[in-house]
């Protein structure tokens, strides 16, 4: 194990440690899952790609995350699936068990990572046997795993050094005679996770979570010491009945404590003094075994309590007093700790959901008024109703907002974990390279930052592999030998755009096209604008890289990409000038949940459209679109503007009668923009995004579907795809 | 002795069964919105309380002609590998046992529809019950990417 994984473990990363394991598990899972189906269907391409896309994020994520050995693991697992996709091996039963292998000995890893201890997972052998196969020899027989660390306490190395905690007398003999009746001892060495605030008030919620399995006898140092000092660890001498594992866990579930390391305590005839930086040097030290010795809690408490004055603000030793003495102490220390509390997502999620179904019955409410007052349209009782619903609906939209509100993360926690990324890419790459992070408050939903972090990491591997030039070819192109990645996000209306530029070499647009050519995905260059041609990176299959790196990958990468942004209702842009640099422009909605919509009609169908990216509509004449390149098109203020008809794109009937004037649904994202032709439109209205689930998940043009007051599912429009698939046509 | 319980449904001629224990419910035909490119089979989406679920014809699933809806008519609420969707029907016929012996494979050329959607054929008496493989109702070739 090398010394940065462990190093990485709390340093920066630790609030993206969540993130990555949920995610990594979720991969982990999934692999393991499609291994299984694979073993049934053998060579079935797509799930062979879907198997290989996982152990990619996979790689890539934990690269991220700078635990190497988890890289190393699926990297040669990445290997061999790369073989199997472009069909140089066949499905074979060792090959499913050895990759089955490494999805164990990864989630042994990630559940490493959760406890915050050190990965020690034995690897090696199953590379070794990945790279046997790969050479076609045969395979050693597959090992069983046996969970080599996680039965066993983690906590409880044999090594350790009694800390000297300074007990009197009068403790000392206290705890002696406890052991001699045969209750645990245990010294608990705790470490905080970098920049904790308040580590005091930390200390005392560690030491009242020991009341659940025991007694804390001693701290040190003292909790007043911790709040004046910087120290970044406190030892804790607890008496406890119950296994270290216990107490650790106990100990690991306050916040902000990043290392718990316990041990049976024999210190109380010798000891070493504590100086508080040398806790964590001690675990090299002597080897002592931890005589058990009984003790009985009651003469202990009241052999503490009087003896250790200072310790009883901190150590509650009757769980009722103190309790009250410690939340103050918290209070009085942290006046800024009310300002924020920790909620469970799943909880939140259900409080949008309710909000979300309050605003559909709220619909119905409104629309049932309507309905009455065309019944009784005289009466006031119903006049008086509908004033209330009206009122109901401002309330709701408030509430609505502060739900939706609550949802809200600032980008800046996924941008945080690039530096890291980008450093330790160029080293590899030998280019000096620097990334500048601006924007970094900007917020937006919770789960849009959820899933942009993949996107986003594939963009800066590749900004910094294919952008960023050598440092001697910047040299010779006059540039300063620093290359720089910028990464910039801002709100722009109802999305949000992230930028990645770099100032690098630009794309090499001739080689794009060639390349594109060559591989059938675009014909006469003519026509094409250079922005065209970049953007035909995001083709499937695309992939300029002919040399297969580390850094970034196979071709997995551009198409992936968009696509994640598109099942986001997002889009990608490109802008490069040779010599200048590239600049990708994403563009997002804020957020995922609960939208404003413009129904239209087509035919006697009604669909929704985001009202984010509705920018107007218009009413033409039918002489006034023409047909150019098969597409009709319409001038608008000087600009030609592609035009959809929704009743063809939508396998509609035409219409009986064709009528003189058409209704356009202008719609955009950037600036890209785009025509619906409906047949009417049915006014606005918030709706609720719900998926169409997975079996209709991926059909184009649609991004899911909503429920409208009378009870129908409406289609709710993608207009990223389709403005995406009238470029394509374009192009094309 | 094994035996099965299932709900029979018929469609034009022809009488089927599915094993309860994947019936979530059954309800009447509510309105149907039609999900443009969707698979020819998917009559659309519902609103199931709250949820949106697919509704398969099975009439066009099993190359059989697509008829008006009648009194008759009913979706039958499935819930198949966790994923609920349903099925429409011609009508619902009732709820039975069947032993396991009467069940027999399917024939190999299987009533001019897919086999693979065929588990078995069940006799009762004179009547031929065709068992449902649910599996592949909802899928299979809609598995593959769209991109």
């Amino acid at each position: 194990m090398s010394q940065e994984d462990n190093q990485n473990m709390g340093v920066d990363l630790g609030e993206f440690l969540e993130f990555y394991l949920l995610d990594s598990q979720e991969q982990v899972e999934k692999l393991a899952a499609g291994l299984l189906q694979l073993e049934k269907e053998g060579n079935n391409v797509g799930l062979i790609n879907d198997l290989f896309r996982s152990a990619h994020s996979l790689k890539g994520a934990s690269g991220t995350m700078g635990f190497t050995s988890i890289v190393a693991l699926t990297h040669s697992a990445e290997d061999l699936l790369d073989r199997l996709r472009q069909g140089k091996m066949e499905v074979s039963l060792p090959m499913v068990d050895i990759l089955l292998a490494v999805t164990d000995r990864v989630k042994e890893m990630l559940r490493q990572v959760e406890q915050r201890v050190e990965i020690n997972v034995e690897f090696q052998d199953v590379v070794d046997e990945m790279n046997a196969l790969m050479r076609g020899e045969a395979p050693v027989p597959a090992k069983t795993i046996e969970a080599p660390v996680h039965s066993e306490a983690p906590s409880t190395p044999s090594e350790y050094t009694p800390i000297d905690f300074q007990l009197t007398e009068e403790v000392r003999d206290q705890v002696q005679d406890a052991q001699g009746l045969g209750h645990g001892i245990y010294q608990a060495v705790i470490k905080f996770a970098p920049n904790t605030l308040m580590k005091a008030v930390r200390a005392v919620m560690a030491v009242q979570r020991m009341e659940n399995v025991g007694k804390v006898v001693k701290m040190i140092p003292s909790v007043e010491d911790l709040e004046v000092g910087n120290q970044d660890e406190f030892a804790l001498l607890i008496l406890s009945d119950d296994s270290p594992e216990e107490i650790r866990e106990e100990l690991l579930a306050v916040s902000e404590i990043a290392e718990v390391v316990i041990h049976p305590y024999s210190g109380t005839t010798t000891g070493t003094p504590l100086v508080t930086n040398q806790v964590a040097a001690a675990v090299h030290a002597e080897v002592l075994e931890g005589a058990e010795a009984p003790f009985d809690t009651e003469q202990l408490k009241q052999g503490i309590k009087p003896a250790q004055p200072v310790a009883v603000k901190a150590v509650p030793s009757s769980p009722a007093k103190p309790v009250a003495g410690n939340a103050n102490n918290g209070a009085s220390e942290g006046s800024n700790q009310v300002h924020t509390i920790r909620v469970d997502t799943v909880r939140m999620d259900n409080l949008i959901n309710l909000v979300g179904e309050m605003v559909i019955t709220r619909t119905r409410l409104v629309q049932i008024g309507q309905d009455l007052k065309e019944q009784y349209h005289m009466d006031a009782m119903v006049n008086n109703l509908n004033e209330t619903t009206v009122y109901l609906g401002r309330l709701m939209s408030d509430l609505q907002e502060s739900a939706m509100r609550l949802r809200m993360v600032p980008i800046g926690t996924v941008f945080s974990r690039f530096p890291r990324l980008v450093r330790d890419l160029s080293r590899k790459t030998e280019k000096e390279i620097e990334l500048v992070l601006k924007g970094e408050d900007t917020e937006l939903d919770k789960t849009v930052v959820e899933v942009i972090g993949d996107p986003l990491m594939h963009l800066i591997r590749n900004s910094v592999d294919h952008g960023i030039e050598s440092p001697e070819e910047r040299r010779a192109a006059g540039k300063p030998e620093l290359g720089t990645i910028t990464l910039d996000a801002y709100h722009e209306g109802n999305h949000i755009a992230i930028l990645i530029s770099d100032d690098g070499k630009g794309l090499d647009l001739n080689r794009i096209y060639e390349k594109a050519l060559s591989k059938g995905l675009v014909g006469e260059r003519e026509g094409l604008s250079d922005r065209d041609i970049a953007n035909l990176i995001f083709l499937p299959g695309f992939s300029t890289a002919d040399q297969v790196t580390d850094i970034s990958g196979r071709g997995v990468g551009m198409d992936v990409v968009k696509k994640a942004l598109n099942n986001l209702g997002g889009m990608i842009d490109i802008t490069t000038r040779a010599g200048e640099g590239t600049t990708f422009t994403i563009r997002l909605p804020l957020t995922l949940a609960i939208i404003q919509a413009l129904l239209v009609e087509a035919g006697t169908e009604i669909y929704a459209v985001p009202l984010s990216s509705v920018l107007e509509t218009l009413l033409v004449e039918q002489k006034e679109i023409k047909n150019v390149g098969g597409i009709p098109m319409v001038q608008l203020r000087g600009n030609t503007l592609p035009l959809i008809s929704l009743r063809e794109k939508f396998e509609l009937p035409p219409a009986e009668v064709e009528p003189e004037e058409v209704f356009v649904v202008v719609v955009g994202l950037g600036d890209k923009a785009l025509g619906l032709i409906v047949d009417g439109l049915r006014g606005q209205q918030e709706v609720v995004i719900k998926s169409l689930g997975e079996y209709l998940n991926n059909l184009p043009g649609i991004a899911g579907a909503t429920i409208l007051g009378d009870g129908k599912v409406t289609l709710i429009l993608d207009i990223g795809s389709l403005i995406q698939d009238i470029l394509v046509t374009r192009r094309g | 002795m094994a035996e099965e319980q299932l709900v029979t449904f018929g469609l034009g001629t022809e009488e089927f069964g599915v094993d309860i224990m994947l019936v979530q419910e059954i309800i009447r035909i509510p309105p149907i919105t039609r999900v443009p490119k969707a698979p020819d089979y998917v009559e659309g989406v519902i609103n199931l309380r709250g949820n949106v679920i697919p509704v398969v014809s099975l009439r066009t699933r099993f190359g059989m002609e697509r008829v008006e809806e009648s009194d008759l008519s009913r979706i039958i609420v499935l819930q198949v590998q966790n994923k609920v969707f349903g099925i429409r029907v011609d009508a619902v016929t009732e709820v039975l046992r069947l032993d396991a012996e009467s069940i027999e494979p399917p024939p190999p050329v299987a009533l001019g529809m897919d086999s693979h959607f065929i588990r078995g054929v069940g006799k009762i008496g004179e009547r031929l019950l065709i068992l449902l493989n649910l599996d592949n109702i909802m899928g299979g070739e809609m598995n593959h990417e769209s991109a």
